[in-house]
């Protein structure tokens, strides 16, 4: 009932008049229910303004935070943009004519064997995933599609319609001035909480709507009584504090907010957009029949989906290359790649003549999936090389890198020698090198060695043992230095250390004092025989 | 290029935050990534889980809406439908096509119709109806089977540990 009266309230001719004193009678007439609402609230009215902000600011606020709102990517027209204007009822209306999958405006819509409405992109998914209806859960079939050429039509058409509206929408509520924004606002809130008491919550959008329904129509009957005559004298009009106009709708807004509002002004698409679309308004469906006429082209064939098991890799492969489409990856992802190709081309398939895209366009919008959830989105990916990888220009075009990663390691192990000096002269030449467990290198059945190199050298023979009571006694990782075994190893760790300075990248290093293994850079081995100087004899 | 699953994640927060369900908030952790998702719940009235507020984290795959998030309880849960680590079990998040036990009717499984408010609802719905049939915490399960005192003396210690009492 009070969705009736309001419904009145707007058809009306005396909307259009900005002046507030007309507007009471009016919504008195209606109907008893508002009546009593509406009374009580114009007394209060200028009570309540200071709190109930104009609906312009109102819905800035409902939206999102400023940074969100501001990205004009994320420019997102939703149906609760009708919930803050005058006009709250088409939302239900604008849900309706959303796909429920991906909650945008029908594109290319198409009907199920059970009757249920999607988006040819969106249902084609959803089947390729687990063959079954998202609404209803009854098994579908891809090539039981048919085109739903009404909600089509609907669809776009409502969209052309809906900057325009609202709007429209909008401005009124500043046209009625203070009193009316928050009459409208008490008695949305009043139905948010009846419907909360029925317990309508969960199913809201979907109750809603349907209760709507016919009021939708009758609203829909008498937009076009309120649209063409109210363009002009409604918008240059009432601009609250704080607000100014846009240059190009006449919209009161924040002054901030102009800026983003222009690139997306609705009233610069108008110009352009609304003529057009009224002249054409009075025709049911003229596109179908006249793009029937003019074309020539064969309607286009849907592709058939493969029996994946059946195929090996090479004739998968095969057919994705007949196809035109990207044949790299795994098999997985082929077979992947080739089910999202297979949704695209049919969905373009279900387009109207004249929204049918090229191939090329399709191949980006497959590009495009392959980036966000394809092959290219994992990160698992990004680690399996590819098989036409071509290693050797990675290498060339990266090599700044990776000598910048070496130096860094060289530097690294540098800063680290000194410790590890000491330690690398008590354990045999073999083992040190690479030894990153200081712990390891200090136990004691490392230390025998065939050929027994430090036989003769006392004060490193009393540093291991030493080093060993300490770790059998400390039972810690690394038994701390003391000044003893460091005057011991001093000598060769301070070759050690200037030899590792001067060696550049890529040289075998000389090494008179016959410890070649710390002095050969890391993964890379000695150019030239090493000799042991002790024994005389030549390592390889 | 954002993906269609960055967009609806968008419209959901956005129809989250305008038109907001009753003891439910959610939204993204950050704006950059629409992917992570924190949710409050708020325990149902006349149930132990009255007065807390739970802190849960939402995990979307990247083909969302067609596959289910994941859902997980950040703060300590005494539930027979909710693991010991916190993992919700409730067969709205379920994907399709994988029900090992067969003990789920089709229609109580995700659907790319659902949506984060809905799984939250449900979630609100589970915290006050257990399903003991197939349990997640089979202590709980079993504790609200036959020690139902008990079972409630935990989750009011819970919730008063979530409170931060």
């Amino acid at each position: 009932m009070a969705f009736q009266s309001r419904l009145k309230f707007f058809s009306s001719p005396q909307v259009k008049t900005p002046i507030p004193d007309d507007k009471a009678p009016d919504t008195a007439r209606s109907t008893p229910g508002t009546k009593t609402s509406c009374d009580d609230e114009s007394p209060i009215a200028s009570l309540d303004a200071p709190s109930t902000p104009p609906p312009s600011q109102r819905s800035a606020a409902l939206s999102l935070p400023a940074t969100l709102a501001m990205e004009s990517s994320f420019e997102l027209p939703d149906s609760t943009d009708w919930l803050a204007t005058s006009l709250p009822a088409f939302e239900p209306l604008e849900a309706a004519l959303r796909c429920e999958v991906c909650k945008e405006f029908y594109n290319k819509p198409v009907i199920t064997s059970c009757a249920h409405t999607f988006c040819s992109l969106c249902i084609r998914r959803c089947i390729a995933i687990d063959g079954k209806c998202p609404a209803c859960k009854s098994a579908c079939q891809a090539d039981k599609l048919q085109p739903n050429i009404a909600v089509r039509e609907i669809a776009t058409k409502f969209q052309e319609a809906r900057p325009k509206a609202l709007e429209l929408a909008c401005a009124k509520d500043n046209d009625d001035g203070e009193t009316a924004a928050p009459a409208s606002g008490r008695k949305r809130k009043r139905e948010v909480a009846d419907g909360d008491e029925e317990g309508r919550r969960t199913t809201r959008s979907r109750q809603t709507r349907r209760s709507t329904r016919p009021g939708d129509e009758i609203i829909t009957h008498d937009m076009p009584v309120v649209i063409p005559d109210s363009d002009e004298e409604n918008e240059d009009e009432y601009i609250p504090d704080g607000m100014v106009p846009c240059p190009i709708c006449k919209k009161p807004m924040k002054e901030e907010a102009v800026f983003n509002h222009i690139p997306i002004c609705p009233a610069a698409q108008k110009d352009t957009g609304t003529r057009k679309t009224r002249s054409r308004k009075d025709y049911a469906f003229p596109n179908p029949l006249q793009a029937r006429r003019k074309d020539n082209d064969p309607p286009p064939t849907r592709l058939s989906g493969l029996h994946y098991p059946m195929l090996n890799d090479k004739s998968l492969r095969k057919r994705l290359q007949d196809l035109g489409i990207p044949t790299w990856g795994t098999r997985q992802q082929l077979v992947k790649r080739h089910q999202e190709w297979l949704n695209i081309y049919n969905s373009n398939c279900d387009a109207s003549d004249e929204a049918r895209k090229p191939k090329q366009e399709l191949l980006r919008e497959l590009e495009d999936w392959e980036r966000t959830q394809g092959g290219r989105a994992t990160a698992k990916e990004s680690h399996i090389m590819r098989k036409d990888f071509d290693g050797q220009n990675y290498a060339m075009a990266h090599k700044n890198q990776f000598d910048d990663l070496i130096a860094n390691v060289r530097k690294r192990a540098k800063e680290t020698s000194k410790p590890r000096e000491e330690k690398v002269e008590s354990t045999p030449a073999g083992s040190s090198g690479s030894d990153p467990q200081p712990a390891q290198a200090d136990k004691p059945e490392f230390t025998p060695d065939p050929r027994h190199p430090y036989e003769n050298n006392e004060a490193a023979l009393s540093s291991i043992r030493q080093k060993v009571e300490e770790a059998n006694r400390t039972d810690s990782a690394f038994p701390p230095l003391s000044h003893n075994t460091k005057d011991a190893n001093m000598k060769a760790a301070q070759d050690a250390g200037i030899h590792q300075d001067k060696i550049p990248l890529g040289f075998a290093p000389e090494n008179p004092l016959g410890n070649p293994t710390r002095k050969v850079p890391m993964f890379r081995m000695p150019e030239e025989p090493v000799v042991d100087v002790e024994s005389s004899t030549t390592i390889q | 290029m954002t993906s269609q699953a960055s967009k609806r994640l968008f419209k959901e927060y956005r129809d989250l935050s305008s038109n907001p369900p009753d003891g439910v908030t959610a939204g993204p952790v950050t704006e950059d990534d629409m992917f992570v998702w924190e949710a409050f719940i708020e325990g149902p009235e006349d149930t132990p889980f009255e007065g807390g507020v739970f802190l849960a984290e939402l995990r979307f795959p990247k083909d969302y809406p067609l596959a289910p998030p994941k859902m997980k309880f950040l703060v300590e849960m005494w539930h027979p439908n909710v693991y010991p680590n916190g993992e919700v079990c409730i067969s709205i998040l379920h994907p399709p096509g994988d029900d090992p036990h067969h003990y789920e009717q089709a229609s109580e499984r995700w659907s790319p119709i659902q949506s984060v408010e809905k799984i939250l609802i449900s979630v609100m719905s589970m915290l006050a109806e257990p399903n003991d049939e197939s349990p997640a915490n089979v202590d709980a399960a079993r504790m609200w089977r036959e020690k139902r005192a008990e079972y409630e003396r935990i989750v009011r210690d819970n919730v008063r540990k979530s409170l931060g009492l």
